[in-house]
């Protein structure tokens, strides 16, 4: 069970190219569209064309299908596709995805995309409502008539339990992830909150929307599509950009896993299917803790960050929002979900490309070591990317 | 509200004429005043001051209308102008009434016994007004209360009497229907009969929630059901804000509890006001209806 | 007592009970009271409590706060937003004038819909009555 051996995938393949649309409220276009854009955008990145394509990657939920962005995008064959399910669990396994299929021959360049109008078109946010009799839908089924029908109450629910157990207020506690993103999305051009950090004194006055979570607890519902290219690390040699290698790449699910809802389950207060994330990672790319110089960790909402902090080992539990406070790991330099976009985790993989190559706005010094994680709540994957070494 | 300005308003020109007259004349309490009334009042309010019972009791000075209530017998010394001014009213479709401001000065304190008399005027009668409840006139009276020649207390009071806004016939909102499949059916049919129904492994003996077709430690596909004995402690919890959904009203309480067999399960705390949840708080398995399809588990809390 | 002293609130739950319960004992028998489909005909979502409950719970909220000595002298009440049943009114005072043993207190009653309740209340506090 490779949740348990060193696998032989790290190492193996690399992102190469980045390529994202402007993040915004409205796109004013189709979520086709936009996934088209971001493709074409991280192929120029790349210095390849659609025609090099022969691998699609995405997630179930989103509403662009691979074989139609083949044809937007002018590629042609492919002979790999695959998408990942429960929902920003996959950014991560996207690349994942890409890098098995690189790695074995199946294919040799695979993009992976996200993109939706998820700020003009339907918000997550405003929660859900119905559920068809899957048992999909019944696992969510067991709280919508109690009125819990939306991420941020879901959220919520494991976030006081944390509160309580660790004698932590929820601005103490949170206020820290909130305001490190923001100000790194302040100096972001490309953020959705360029330009407007906040304080802890915000975070504290800022309504409540699910207690313990305040707005700006939570991320900025966005329109926009990111894209991402993986090839072999043979082939990255040949490219105009400097590589960003594959080191370890992870899924993850615990035990009485559930999406969104793990209600059931342990204390609460951790999240069990990023521990399996992070064993597999530190396991496969022989790294720990101490040796990763960015983190750019999934934060839909502030409290999970906290918990992978914990879960990661950077810090003992219960002690991760002194960690953030103290700024003792460089986090979410692109300003995060909370700060720049909420593109599903897919701009996150972005950052850490950005921070291998040395480009990032808020570059930290020869970075060559970064981990990114991928939705938290639900199973979920990761990856510890590295610069060519 | 507002004024429905501009409006040819000749009924309010009529209604103006009744300022100034009587609304009621040498009009009598029903009772004397007295300790049964003061103690259900008591009881009702939740008003423990000790000046309300015992020897040498007083009555609450903001009984003081209640002591002139005509209840459901006709009133006494009921004047003229007044029916007339309320008959025009509902003439004109204002049949409902509401009482919007009440002023009292309590001159002397009323005791068992004392028995009160009551003249009123009516003071004014307000132009037309669209409110949430409809459209009316705010009528207001002034009332002096005696005991016998005594002023006691004066009572200002203002009605609203109006014609109820029609409101669209709109089906209540109801709330999310449970997702019931062939998995978990027998569950929601244990909730109809009030009965909280927990899985139990055939295997193992371990009890099991939410609802699956097999048991997680074991992996066994067999069980059978025990009845939850409904008591539990909040587990953790979640006060929605926003945003708001048809047939919630936020901010309200979810709890997630963890019950005394061991499981836990999403559901409401009630009985308990939002901000008063708490981890660890004790509450109680009952069964509520919300509509007419659906019957809920929810957990009320004790408070010590 | 002096001008500017907040009351603590006082949180009443508006129970079905409370509002039938209060009409009764003041004999105030408008439907509006008692009946939620006579309430519905007349515009309203539910009953709701009729206003010399609410009167007789700012009484109360004072008369707790100062003591038995404490003597009401005036009540003055406007309604707003209506207490329905399942609601929480939140009853809250600040002393606005000391004239002497009497203080003018204003009131504010808040339930999930809005203003309940605002007004003032004229009381007087014999020496050494008020806590």
């Amino acid at each position: 069970m490779s949740a348990r051996t060193r696998d032989s995938l790290g190492g193996r393949a690399a992102v190469v190219g980045i390529g994202a649309t402007e993040f915004s409220k409205d796109s004013g276009r189709s979520e086709l569209r936009l996934a088209a854009e971001a493709v074409r955008a991280a192929l120029d990145d790349a210095g390849l064309t659609p025609a090099d394509v022969d691998g699609l990657v995405t997630f179930t939920m989103d509403t662009s299908p691979e074989i139609t962005v083949a044809q937007a995008c002018g590629m042609g064959e492919l002979s790999f596709f695959s998408r990942v399910h429960y929902g920003g669990g996959a950014a991560c396994a996207t690349v994942q995805q890409a890098a098995l299929a690189v790695a074995t021959g199946v294919a040799e360049v695979v993009v992976c995309y996200r993109a939706f109008n998820e700020r003009s078109g339907r918000r997550f946010g405003s929660g859900v409502r119905h559920r068809e009799p899957s048992a999909e839908g019944a696992a969510l089924g067991w709280t919508l008539p109690f009125g819990l029908l939306t991420p941020a109450s879901w959220v919520a629910m494991a976030a006081q339990r944390y509160l309580y157990t660790y004698g932590l207020t929820p601005e103490e506690a949170f206020g820290p992830v909130a305001v490190t993103a923001r100000r790194h999305a302040a100096a972001n051009p490309a953020a959705y909150f360029h330009g407007r950090p906040i304080t802890l004194a915000d975070h504290a006055a800022s309504r409540w929307i699910a207690e313990p979570l305040r707005l700006l607890d939570c991320c900025q519902e966005t329109d926009g599509g990111q894209a991402l290219v993986v090839t072999s690390v043979e082939r990255a040699r040949d490219l105009p950009r400097p590589p960003a290698v594959i080191a370890a790449a992870a899924q993850g699910a615990g035990r009485a896993q559930e999406q969104m809802t793990s209600f059931y389950r342990d204390d609460l207060t951790g999240l069990p299917e990023m521990g399996v994330v992070a064993r597999q990672l530190w396991r496969t790319s022989g790294l720990a803790p101490a040796d990763i110089e960015v983190g750019i960790l999934y934060d839909h909402f502030s409290p999970f960050v906290l918990m992978q902090l914990e879960e990661f080992g950077f810090c003992a539990p219960g002690e991760a929002a002194g960690f953030v406070a103290a700024d003792r790991l460089p986090l979410n330099t692109h300003g995060g979900q909370l700060g720049e976009a909420y593109l599903h985790g897919m701009n996150g993989v972005a950052e850490a490309v950005r921070q291998l190559r040395g480009t990032s706005v808020n570059q930290v010094p020869g970075a060559s070591r970064v981990l990114v994680t991928a939705g938290t709540g639900v199973p979920t994957s990761g990856l510890v990317l590295t610069a060519q070494g | 509200m507002g004024d429905d300005d501009g409006l040819d308003d000749d009924l309010h020109a009529r209604l103006k004429g009744y300022e100034g007259r009587p609304s009621t004349v040498a009009g009598a309490g029903r009772d004397p005043v007295n300790a049964p009334m003061i103690r259900h009042w008591c009881e009702v309010l939740g008003d423990t001051n000790p000046a309300y019972t015992g020897p040498g009791a007083t009555a609450p000075p903001t009984m003081l209308q209640a002591w002139i209530m005509a209840g459901l017998s006709p009133h006494t010394g009921r004047a003229r102008p007044y029916e007339e001014l309320l008959a025009l009213l509902d003439e004109a479709g204002c049949t409902s009434i509401v009482a919007t401001d009440c002023e009292q000065e309590y001159l002397r304190p009323l005791r068992p016994g004392d028995e009160v008399t009551y003249d009123s005027v009516i003071e004014s009668v307000s132009p037309r007004k669209t409110t949430k409840l409809g459209t009316g006139y705010f009528v207001t009276t002034r009332t002096d209360v005696r005991v016998g020649p005594d002023l006691v207390g004066t009572h200002r009071f203002r009605v609203l009497k109006y014609a109820p806004a029609r409101r669209p016939a709109k089906p209540p909102e109801r709330r999310p229907r449970p997702v019931v499949n062939r998995d978990n059916a027998g569950f929601w049919e244990g909730v109809r009969d009030h009965r909280l129904l927990l899985q139990r492994c055939a295997d193992c003996a371990g009890l099991r929630f939410p609802w699956l077709p097999g048991c997680a430690d074991c992996g066994c596909p067999d069980w059978d059901t025990v009845d939850a004995c409904g008591e539990g402690t909040v587990f953790s919890y979640v006060v929605l804000h926003h945003p708001p959904f048809p047939a919630f009203e936020p901010p309200y309480a979810i709890g997630l509890v963890e019950l005394a067999e061991g499981v836990r399960m999403v559901s409401n705390v009630v009985g308990v006001p939002y901000d008063k949840v708490r981890i660890g708080m004790p509450v109680r398995l009952e069964f509520r209806r919300y509509d007419d399809e659906l019957v809920l588990p929810v957990f009320k809390g004790v408070t010590a | 007592m002096n001008v500017g002293d907040a009351l603590p609130p006082l949180e009443i739950e508006v129970t079905r009970t409370l509002i039938v319960a209060g009409a009764l004992a003041s004999r105030d028998y408008q439907d509006v009271h008692h009946d939620p489909e006579a309430a519905r005909r007349k515009g309203s979502p539910d009953i709701f409590m009729n206003i010399l409950t609410t009167n007789g719970l700012v009484g109360r909220y004072l008369t707790d706060h100062f003591g038995p000595t404490a003597v009401l002298r005036k009540v003055a009440v406007r309604l707003g937003a209506p207490n329905y049943p399942g609601d929480t009114l939140v009853l809250r005072g600040r002393v606005e004038a000391v004239d002497g043993e009497t203080a003018v207190v204003r009131v504010t009653g808040d339930n999930g819909i809005g203003r309940h309740v605002s007004g003032t209340v004229t009381v007087t506090v014999p020496a050494g009555g008020a806590r």
